[in-house]
């Protein structure tokens, strides 16, 4: 028998594969054999990509790698994850070393169609050991296995597992420890005597061609797939090595099979399944009689095409509603965190270029991001738990024929449905599609699902602009339905681009669903865990780097060049102002004086300290109105209104000098105002004159028809890296503008105080729609294009991505903002 | 009898599949060969088919393509 290129033994290290069918634990169990959190999920098609590692227990001057690979169901490769086990076989991938043994990873309950695959890989020549996995689960169910008995019958090692709870893991060790040094037994003969001989043929025929051009061959069971298997991927990958020979071998071989009575592509099932089914004769009992397992009472309910989607849309609007009320206290927490934070550094350093950039670069720009921080991990929670429990498949099982309509297939569902998450993962779970056309499509409608990148920019919006009123009872309000709403925009834009493309340049019959259901299990807190702090610890360090660069460039184009004739006119405004107030008092205690006979020296303190109490007066009001939230016109309102007047005659009254500290306390606050002003045209008059400025005067013209003004089209620009960039660009673009409040200056606040050269607000709610469903819409994230351009192998996608959206985005903001000012 | 013409909890056992040859081979790694025992879980398109311990789920365009005999 012909093996596959080994390393030579003796070396100082090894590799071992894990294989096996999908969602049959092989992550779950390499994270135990290595100590790695590579993400665990219950449906097929998590791991799409290898992934290496040490063996912890593997001996100091040995060690051992574990590759953990995707799942599949053959060594008959139809989808690209697939094509990755393959290759990762061959020694194919860079970077990763050819494996010198496989571990096969078995559920123990399905060990019919797991076993093909075990015979299949046995045939490969290398020392295989099997893993059999979830044993706990097939002990539930009433399925005995003698591992022994199996072991015989196969001829390589089985060791019975629970990945989970690291059941039989040091056993496992010492096996795969011990697998790469021994010998490699014969596999079990499943073909029948006449294919045999046919396979034999071809295998000298190769070996031939392959001696005479010195290559190595490819092993034996190879060569079996590639007759056995018509128009596959092992004939074309050797029909492209050996030519137009093999080609004819092949076909004779094939003819001369079928004249016997053979059907060519049901040779290897047949085979294998007859050779198994005597297999487990020997080694499997099923004790009990099968019941009904609670899995299948679950789907009674949850597969249900009528209760079944009631039951999905309302597990859809729980999560959004959560996503949306849980995080609302904590943001706002986090958020005056940062304002506070803000004026503590702004106190603790000298006014300056410096001070300008931690305040209105750093703090503004990677603070507007973090604050959003809760929510990504709620979302993420939700995911987690959704991944975790093996409801996926039966959302993609219950969206199926919505999704052929559309052109799409019931397997673009899961990768569709992770880029809610991030369309990253989302583009490379479209692998486990084999249809080439219905991948691509696929690939290029995911980055128009709301990935969770997106969320801070809907909540920051809608927070602001849309009114909270309470619907349906207090159930939800219209806060998270017009959340529900933009994710909606994202995914109807998909399928009406899915619509056209599958009708114009991806034409052509899409693959019926198969897809297995996995059983229903309790999410493991630890798994949900990982996938949470994941993707908390990313977001974090997407806001410490990208975002931090980028809020760094945005400030210093914005901050430079500051010439010297803005600086001097606004002194000279402020000394004149400065000059008026203390002119203003100094008269106020002059009339005081004269109209009352007292001495000027402690009269002008006394107004001052006075003065100070209306102030004081005044801020407790404010403080009762925001702090309880009452609205204007309220009783509540109303009622605060009068008390404060109240306080207010009743100082003034106290005293002959209350008239007096009164209007003394009016013309500071409307002076300090004044002065604010002029600090904030100042500001205003920097930042249209930096580098910023001009550029976004340059391209005002093109967003002013989206309702936008330079500043929010300049921070949409900045924001192509990561579209998370625009809240902190926003931030940074309008502190430094001095549209902050003088206290703490939160981005919310801010955006609520910007004004137009007119004086009117930026910002309303036509405005804020258009920004948010351009971002809904439009391709601001430069991982996923670089994503693309890696998983099709060609800029053409990525292009034709990028272009689509940012043009459908321009499109559909102008629609929006043009209808929305005229009917709002 | 199609696949396509088993209720909800019928059982049966797969006589042949007419399917094109990338489609056989893919039903054929899951556990769709001839001779296999299955059982239909919830008829329909999609529909859930129990095979052993598997349940799977089928889309028309495989399901019309198997063919069962009664057990
Ligand atoms: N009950 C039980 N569940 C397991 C066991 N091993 C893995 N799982 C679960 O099976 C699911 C699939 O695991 P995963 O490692 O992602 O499988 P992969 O697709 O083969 O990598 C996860 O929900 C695991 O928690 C086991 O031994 N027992
Ligand atoms: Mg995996």
């Amino acid at each position: 028998m012909r093996t596959l290129p080994r390393a030579a033994t003796g070396t100082a290290s090894a590799t071992i594969a894990l294989i096996g069918n999908p969602n049959t634990g092989k992550t779950t169990l390499f994270n135990r054999l290595t100590g790695f959190n590579q993400r665990v999920g219950n449906y097929p098609g998590v791991t799409v990509e290898r992934t290496t590692g040490k063996l912890k227990c593997s001996p100091s001057d040995r060690p051992i790698t574990i590759i953990d690979l995707p799942g599949t169901y053959s060594l008959s490769a139809g989808s690209a994850d697939e094509a990755v086990v393959l290759d990762a076989l061959s020694g194919r991938i860079r970077n990763t070393p050819t494996p010198d043994a496989i571990c096969c990873v078995v559920d123990a309950k399905n060990l019919r169609r797991n076993l093909f695959l075990v015979t299949q890989l046995i045939e490969l020549g290398l020392p295989v050991i099997v893993a059999l996995n979830m044993t706990d689960l097939a002990q539930a169910a009433g399925i005995e296995i003698d591992e022994n008995e199996l072991a015989k019958a196969l001829g390589v090692p089985v060791v019975p597992v629970v990945a989970t709870r690291a059941i039989g893991v040091e056993e496992l060790c010492k096996a795969l420890t011990e697998s790469t040094e021994g010998d490699t037994p014969p596999a079990p003969v499943v073909f029948p005597e006449e294919v045999n001989v046919h396979i034999d043929r071809l295998v000298t025929r190769i070996t031939r061609s392959s001696d005479e051009r010195s290559i190595a061959p490819p092993p034996r069971a190879i060569i079996a797939q590639a007759l056995l298997t018509p128009g596959g991927f092992h004939e074309h990958r050797l029909l492209l090595e050996y030519g137009d020979e093999l080609a004819v071998s092949l076909a004779t071989s094939r003819h001369q099979l079928s004249k016997i009575g053979f059907r060519v592509a049901e040779i290897e099932a047949d085979a294998r399944y007859a050779w198994i089914g005597g297999a487990l004769a020997r080694c499997q009992t099923s004790s009990k009689l099968r019941d009904i397992s609670l899995t299948e009472k679950a789907d009674r309910v949850l597969t249900h095409p009528v209760s079944g989607l009631v039951i999905l849309i309302l597990i859809m609007g729980a999560v959004f509603q959560s996503v949306y009320a849980w995080t609302a206290p904590l943001i706002d927490i986090i958020d005056a965190a940062f304002g506070e934070l803000g004026v503590y550094a702004a106190g603790l350093l000298p006014a300056g270029a410096l001070q300008s950039l931690i305040t209105d670069g750093v703090i503004s720009g990677v603070g507007a991001v973090l604050v959003f921080l809760p929510q990504i991990l709620v979302l993420f929670l939700f995911i987690a738990i959704l991944e975790d429990c093996g409801y996926m498949a039966r959302a993609a099982f219950l969206l199926d024929r919505f999704m052929r309509f559309l052109g799409l297939n019931g397997k673009s569902f899961i990768p569709l449905l992770s880029s809610f998450a991030c369309a990253i993962p989302g583009i490379m779970a479209a692998r486990t599609i084999e249809n080439t056309r219905d991948r691509l499509l696929t690939v290029v409608i995911a980055p128009l699902m709301s990935c969770s990148a997106r969320l801070p920019v809907y909540m920051l919006l809608i927070a602001i602009f849309v009114p909270n009123t309470q619907l349906l009872w207090g159930i939800t309000n219209t806060q998270t339905i017009m959340l529900l709403c933009m994710y909606f925009v994202g995914i109807f834009t998909a399928l009406a681009v899915a619509f056209v493309l599958k009708r114009t340049l991806l034409k052509g019959e899409s693959q019926p669903f198969l897809m297995e259901m996995p059983t229903y299990k309790w999410p493991s807190p630890k798994t949900v865990f990982h996938r949470v702090a994941d993707r908390g610890k990313q977001f974090c360090i997407q806001a410490g780097t990208i975002i931090f660069a980028m809020t760094i460039v945005i400030w210093a184009l914005g901050y430079y060049p500051r010439p010297a004739s803005i600086a001097a006119s606004y002194e000279q405004q402020r000394t004149t102002l400065e000059a008026e107030i203390s002119e203003g008092f100094a008269s106020l205690a002059a009339a005081a004086s004269s109209d009352l006979g007292i001495l000027e020296d402690s009269l002008a303190t006394d107004i001052e300290t006075l003065s100070a109490r209306f102030a004081e007066f005044n801020q407790q009001f404010t403080d009762t109105i925001e702090g309880e939230g009452f609205e204007e016109g309220s009783e509540a309102y109303v009622a605060a209104v009068s008390a404060y007047q109240q306080r207010v005659d009743e100082l003034t009254g106290s005293s002959p000098l209350g008239e007096y500290a009164l209007a003394h306390y009016h013309l500071s606050t409307s002076t300090s105002a004044k002065l604010n002003e002029v600090d904030r045209r100042e500001a205003g008059d920097y930042l249209r004159q930096s580098f910023l400025g001009r550029i976004g005067h340059f391209i005002e013209p093109a967003v002013s028809p989206l309702g936008w003004d330079w500043r929010i089209g300049t921070a949409a620009i900045a924001s192509f890296p990561a579209r998370e960039v625009v809240i902190g660009a926003l931030g940074t673009i309008f502190n430094l503008g001095g549209e902050q409040d003088e206290g703490s200056s939160t981005l919310r606040s801010t955006i609520v105080r910007a004004e137009t050269p007119d004086g009117e607000p930026l910002f309303n709610l036509a405005v804020a729609l258009s920004i948010m469903v351009f971002f809904a819409l439009c391709c601001q994230c430069g991982a996923t294009l670089a994503t693309i351009k890696r998983e099709t192998n060609t800029w053409r996608w990525p292009v034709f991505a990028f272009v689509y959206m940012t043009g459908l985005a321009y499109v559909m903001a102008l629609v929006t903002y043009q209808v929305a000012i005229r009917v709002i | 009898m199609q696949l396509t013409q088993l209720t909800h909890g019928q059982q049966g056992v797969v006589e042949s599949i007419t399917s094109s040859e990338s489609s056989a081979k893919r039903l054929a790694d899951i556990g769709f060969v001839r001779g296999a025992r299955l059982q239909m879980v919830r008829p329909g398109d999609p529909c859930i088919v129990r095979i052993d311990e598997t349940c799977v789920g089928l889309g028309f365009g495989h399901q019309k393509h198997i063919y069962v005999g009664g057990s």
